[in-house]
């Protein structure tokens, strides 16, 4: 049986919500520092059409991040919410969504266990999986993304580099491969 | 196998039978409606199975406010967006949907698009996104026994300007009503029975092997296969033999509810790209495309296909057959069917005789690696490695 993943049941809602939403900021600095460091996460984010937002979030009114490619760039909105996602991947609660954004569940079991509702194409949530996967192997450590991910993590870039390159909010992308 | 947490849901009421279609009414009754829209396609009206739902309906007090009969193979935006709008011009109150895949998700798109009140279904691509919907009754008729879309909430809907079948899933999507009459699948002919039959097969191995499986999705995935053993090829070689008709329908609904709860992987990812990109029928596709899925995915689901040998080879083959070399006599047994399938009714074995070229391959890999069913696969696969799978079935 595989292990159940719940985060501290007496840790309040409140917090679990705070520590969601420090987590939601780094994982979307994470997705653009990838866009940098990785030609993996780079050659997806380069498909995805020109203007698309790709939102993070957790309900009801819970913390979101969300990430822009626009003008052949990749940049980090937040939690910015005034903007119209294209992909929305929603949390139906932060119970659900904390052992993900933590590295102790992986992302396609978290669907799996229909604790996310996706909204927009199902191709591009497919090339946002892949890219999570990529940015989770820079943010954890082999020990928890063993657990975590389809396969071995592999890195383009070591770990302190992806971290310092969360200091930064856009991501330049290259032009080749790039659809409009 | 207890996952630490899933979900499963099976809403619809099942009418299995003879006579089943003249329990229709009672059945539209009991959901409060009285003027139906009934959508099918050409060929099924011109087959005379039309008649059969529409006798039962007026004999039974229902209205015909619509009969929509111009539904295409593939299911499209624009058609489902018509279909909408008839029903809204109409007064109708419930939908009889009457055909195979494509009627079944047309209804589907065109029941998102009223329960939301959208004109365009583009904006409703996704999962779980009709939360607190009210959905528009709706009665399922399946006229093949494959897709098990009469229990899905699953539909796939073709986007013309990307050529790419899209896909929506959300519980809510399940017909109210789904009725298996033997005499809407007597007509198949031998080669549709095998690819339909050979589809619903797929469903249910994949649904037993991918990471949403659950002790609920196995029993209906186990049930199917067991049907598909004992009864395709008697449907196949004898297409008036009415038990063997129900027992596939039975199948067909089986491998539905179970892979609509449990997932497919990538043999459905494969097949809905061949479909998108070289124009495979999909039960072909899944036919040629099984035992190579299940080859590549050996390693990391053979302890569940060694389970599955018991139903797809029978007791005997499984107690005769060492725990090690179960998973791999498993796979033999979806060859052998398939061969059978192909010496007594045609059913192509490889994607060559589908129509696909080499060159097709890269793009089919492509496609197929963006496909939602693919994340839910036992084993992670990358663009090479499907390419890989893809030229071995070529």
């Amino acid at each position: 049986m595989e292990r159940d993943v719940r985060i501290g049941p007496g840790i309040g809602r409140g917090l679990k919500r705070v520590l969601a939403g420090v987590v939601f900021a780094v994982m979307g600095r994470g997705l653009v520092a990838c866009a940098r460091l990785d030609d993996r996460v780079r050659r997806d984010v380069g498909s995805w059409p020109e203007g698309t937002v790709v939102t993070l979030a957790i309900a009801p009114r819970g913390p979101r991040t969300s990430v822009r490619k626009q003008g052949g760039r990749l940049e980090a909105m937040g939690g910015r919410d005034d903007v119209e996602p294209t992909l929305l991947v929603t949390f139906k609660n932060v119970d659900g969504a904390l052992p993900v954004l933590l590295g102790m569940k992986g992302v396609v079991q978290s669907f799996a266990e229909h604790r996310a509702t996706l909204s927009g194409d199902v191709a591009l949530g497919i090339s946002l999986v892949r890219c999570l996967h990529v940015v989770e192997g820079y943010l954890f450590p082999d020990i928890m993304t063993r657990r975590i991910l389809p396969r071995p993590a592999t890195r383009q870039a070591g770990h302190l580099r992806a971290y310092a390159g969360l200091v930064l909010r856009t991501a330049s992308l290259p032009t080749e491969g790039a659809a409009s | 196998m207890i996952p630490s947490y899933y979900e499963f849901a099976n809403t619809a009421k099942v009418l299995s039978g003879e006579g089943a279609i003249e329990n229709i009414p009672f059945e539209l009754k009991n959901l409060r409606c009285a003027r139906a829209l009934v959508l099918t396609n050409k060929q099924l009206r011109g087959m005379g199975l039309v008649d059969i739902v529409l006798s039962a309906l007026t004999d039974g007090g229902i209205e015909v406010g619509v009969l929509y009969d111009d539904v295409p193979v593939d299911s499209a935006v624009t058609v489902v967006n018509d279909v909408a709008a008839a029903f809204r011009d109409s007064g109708c109150d419930c939908i009889v949907a009457v055909g195979g895949g494509s009627v079944l998700d047309t209804a589907k798109g065109a029941n998102i698009v009223l329960s939301t009140g959208a004109t365009d279904l583009l904006e409703f691509r996704g999962a779980d996104r009709l939360v607190g919907r009210y959905m528009t009754p709706f009665v399922a008729v399946p006229t093949t026994a494959g897709t098990g879309s009469e229990v899905t909430g699953a539909a796939v809907i073709k986007d013309t300007e990307r050529h790419v079948k899209m896909g929506f899933a959300s519980f809510n999507l399940v017909p109210d009503v789904a009725v298996l009459d033997p005499r809407m699948t007597l007509g198949l002919p031998p080669r549709l029975t095998a690819s339909t039959g050979m589809d619903a097969l797929t469903h249910a191995v994949e649904a037993f092997s991918c990471k949403q499986a659950n002790p609920l999705s196995d029993a209906y995935a186990r049930t199917a296969i067991d049907l598909v053993r004992e009864y395709l090829p008697a449907a196949v070689a004898n297409g008036r033999d009415a038990k063997a008709r129900l027992a596939m329908a039975n199948a067909a609904l089986l491998g539905g509810a179970a892979f609509s709860n449990a997932m497919v992987g990538v043999v459905h990812a494969m097949g809905h790209a061949c479909g998108g990109v070289a124009g495979v029928p999909h039960g072909d596709a899944m036919a040629v495309l099984l035992p190579w899925g299940m080859q590549f995915n050996l390693e990391c689901a053979g302890p569940r296909y060694g389970e599955l040998l018991l139903h797809l080879a029978g007791p005997d083959v499984y107690a005769g057959t060492p725990e090690a070399q179960r998973p791999a006599a498993a796979i033999g047994a979806v060859r052998s069917l398939l061969q059978h399938l192909h010496e007594v009714a045609g059913q192509p074995t490889t994607l060559a005789e589908c129509g696909v070229s080499r060159e097709q391959l890269p793009e089919i890999a492509r496609v197929a690696a963006d496909d939602g069913a693919i994340v839910f696969n036992p084993k992670d696969a990358s663009v090479d490695e499907i390419l890989g799978i893809l030229e071995a079935a070529l």
